[in-house]
């Protein structure tokens, strides 16, 4: 091959490397650049935090002055971070208990009936959630749950469940059976069969299972707003629109920027520790 | 000779449909028995009413003289090769094999023992600390014999356990299997549709069509005197040439225009029979009376044999195997001839004629 060829391919592969990975760069900073302007944003100074967005760093000097006031909106931030935190990892230990013994009996079971339980279970994704919200407010006050943190989980995982028992039963039915068997063999039965053997084999399912429960819970709003009523026990985007309303008419746009911060760190955390199964998980039953 | 396992009227339905229908089986201590027969036959469904995965419709399983139908796998004192290998993806291979003694609440320096012990054996203990992903098919078709092993089990049960190795494994896990029998003396039951493996592992070759046992002997017994057509078509590669033929009084049978004598017969009378002659029975020969005249379809060459696919003069086809000679070019008309002792006979219902 002559000398010309040569540095010619080895032009046209490296403006096609830098093509491919400029695009990839330019993508990712498009959806990085909102997450890092609050983020900037939210370090500006009191005073600053009140002048016109740009620019969206802080110039004179980081401080973490938006945080504290944030703290004085409510019963202070850490009551909903912690509310949060309750509603959010409750209603993911409890989707995540449900969904896997329920996703075990539909993959492994054989009862009356079982494709049409499934299809109910299924379809109730259809129906739009606000619209049954009047129905489960007089239900949660029926049994003496409205205004409390328990009532509210257990509306999340009823919302989860048909969702994450789907996913359950596919990441079961993607376990081999002989594996069951062998087990079974083994002397493994029951809860020692689910546990040992089986859970680690479904942890892909698991993962996004958690991940979804802990997104959905964490962020939700209306079913939040509706059936709490005592400021301390507000979630944190309850909380949120009390500072997005702001006071006597003045929006801290700071304190605004610093509650989204506290928002969106923990689910980047659930997020990037589970993220290596969950993106199994979504493969999972793909191929067989 | 003490009872390994027995199985007495044993039955299997699925909804309405009985797919099992009452095997009767003894199993002597430390032989190695296998299940063979056409899929769909029940061989495996059978193995798994064996282990406990199945419910026993009807009818009781004894292993080691102890009434098992209705316990646990567990504790039938059983242990089983599956074809898949069904490894725990997520464990080592020292914690597959001690996950059963694991699950009975065996000692921790109890189980390090046992699972050297059946490592020594099966040349795995290099393997120990990977998981079943890091190895190749042989290797995992080891560890998982090797969980068998460690359970110390009176009966293992091999679910065609090397149908998915490539040939050449296939021939040394098939002759680790027989050396493994030899050495640790467990009863074994197996189940394959791959005849080489029934004829070289067998003690006792158990041969099953649509759930029902149709023949149970040694592979010889099987091969050299097959109970009924079905086995002495099942069994032998090329299958055993039938052929409809038509007694002719006392010692004599008409095939494909041939008089054909069958001393051995007494009296095949005048109804219709059926002549069962394996190919490398088949001796070429000159033409004369009692010999059978065909024409040549086609010829294959192996090597170290040659099959002659044949058409006899009424139309039925024979496969005839030589160990030498010269080739032969299709159309050419051959004459066979066969040692009378090599010559079997079934009545019409299919069944050996004595």
């Amino acid at each position: 091959m002559s000398v010309d060829a040569k540095q010619a391919r080895q032009r046209r592969k490296f403006w096609g490397g830098f093509g491919y990975h400029a695009f990839g760069i330019g993508a990712a900073l498009f959806f990085f650049a909102p997450f890092a302007w609050t983020g900037l944003a939210s370090l500006r100074t009191g005073t600053e935090a009140q002048q016109p967005p740009l620019p969206p760093w802080p110039t004179h000097g980081v401080s973490f002055d938006t945080y504290a006031v944030l703290n004085t909106f409510g019963a202070g931030v850490w009551q909903h971070v912690f509310n949060s935190t309750i509603v959010a990892l409750a209603t993911v230990v409890l989707t995540v208990i449900v969904s896997l013994l329920a996703g075990y009996g539909f993959s492994r079971y054989r009862f009356p009936l079982k494709n049409v339980f499934f299809v109910l279970i299924i379809a109730t994704l259809m129906i739009p959630f606000q619209s049954i919200l009047t129905p489960l407010f007089i239900i949660l006050a029926k049994l003496g749950l409205n205004n409390s943190l328990v009532g509210l989980v257990l509306v999340y995982v009823t919302l989860q469940l048909p969702f994450s028992v789907f996913m359950m039963r596919n990441a079961f039915d993607a376990v081999p059976r002989e594996i069951e068997e062998a087990a079974r063999i083994d002397g493994a039965r029951d809860l020692k069969l689910l546990i040992r053997v089986l859970l680690p084999l479904v942890m892909p399912g698991v993962a996004t299972v958690a991940i979804f429960a802990f997104l959905n819970s964490w962020n939700e709003f209306l079913a939040a707003l509706i059936l709490l009523s005592d400021n301390e026990k507000y979630t944190l985007p309850v909380l949120m629109t009390a500072v997005r309303a702001g006071r006597l008419g003045a929006i801290n746009w700071g304190a605004v920027q610093a509650g989204v911060m506290v928002m969106t760190i923990p689910c980047l955390a659930v997020f990037l520790i589970l993220q290596r199964y969950y993106m199994r998980g979504l493969m999972a039953g793909a191929v067989k | 000779m003490t009872d390994g396992m027995r199985l007495r009227q044993v039955r299997k339905s699925f909804g309405p449909i009985e797919v099992i229908h009452g095997v009767d089986l003894v199993v002597g201590e430390g032989e190695f028995v296998v299940f063979v027969g056409p899929s769909g036959c029940g061989k495996s469904t059978l193995l798994r009413m064996i282990a406990g995965l199945e419910e026993v419709s009807d009818g009781d399983i004894e292993i080691g003289g102890k009434d098992v139908t209705d316990l646990d796998p567990s504790q039938r004192g059983i242990a089983m090769v599956f074809q898949s290998y069904a490894l725990y993806p997520h464990m080592s291979v020292r914690e597959n094999l001690g996950f059963g003694l694991s699950m009975a609440n065996v000692p921790k320096a109890e189980i390090a023992v046992q699972v050297d012990a059946a490592a020594k054996i099966l040349k795995i203990e290099p393997l120990l600390d990977r998981r079943p992903g890091q190895l190749s098919g042989g290797q995992r078709q080891r560890v998982a014999i090797g969980r068998a092993i460690v359970r110390k089990p009176q009966v293992f049960l091999f679910d065609e356990p090397l149908s998915n190795l490539d040939a050449e494994l296939r021939v040394s896990m098939r002759i680790e299997i027989a050396r493994l029998h030899r050495e640790l003396g467990n009863t074994m039951v197996y189940v394959t549709h791959d005849q080489t493996e029934a004829m070289t592992l067998a003690d006792k070759i158990v041969v099953l069509r649509d759930g029902v046992i149709e023949q149970v002997g040694t592979p010889r017994e099987v091969y050299e005197h097959p109970a009924n057509t079905f086995v002495a078509g099942f069994i032998g590669s090329p299958r055993m040439n039938l052929l409809d033929a038509a007694g002719q009084g006392a010692g004599k049978v008409l095939a494909a225009g041939a008089e054909i004598d069958v001393p051995t017969i007494a009296a095949a009378g005048s109804g219709k029979v059926t002549v069962g002659l394996r190919p490398e029975h088949l001796v070429l020969t000159a033409s004369a009376p009692g010999t059978l005249k065909a024409t040549v379809d086609f010829f294959e060459y192996l090597g170290g044999t040659r099959y002659l696919y044949c058409q006899l003069p009424d139309g039925q086809s024979l496969v005839a195997e030589q160990r030498d000679g010269d080739d032969l070019a299709a159309g050419e008309t051959v004459h066979f001839t066969w040692k009378p002792k090599d010559l079997r006979l079934f009545n019409p219902q299919g069944l050996k004629l004595v």
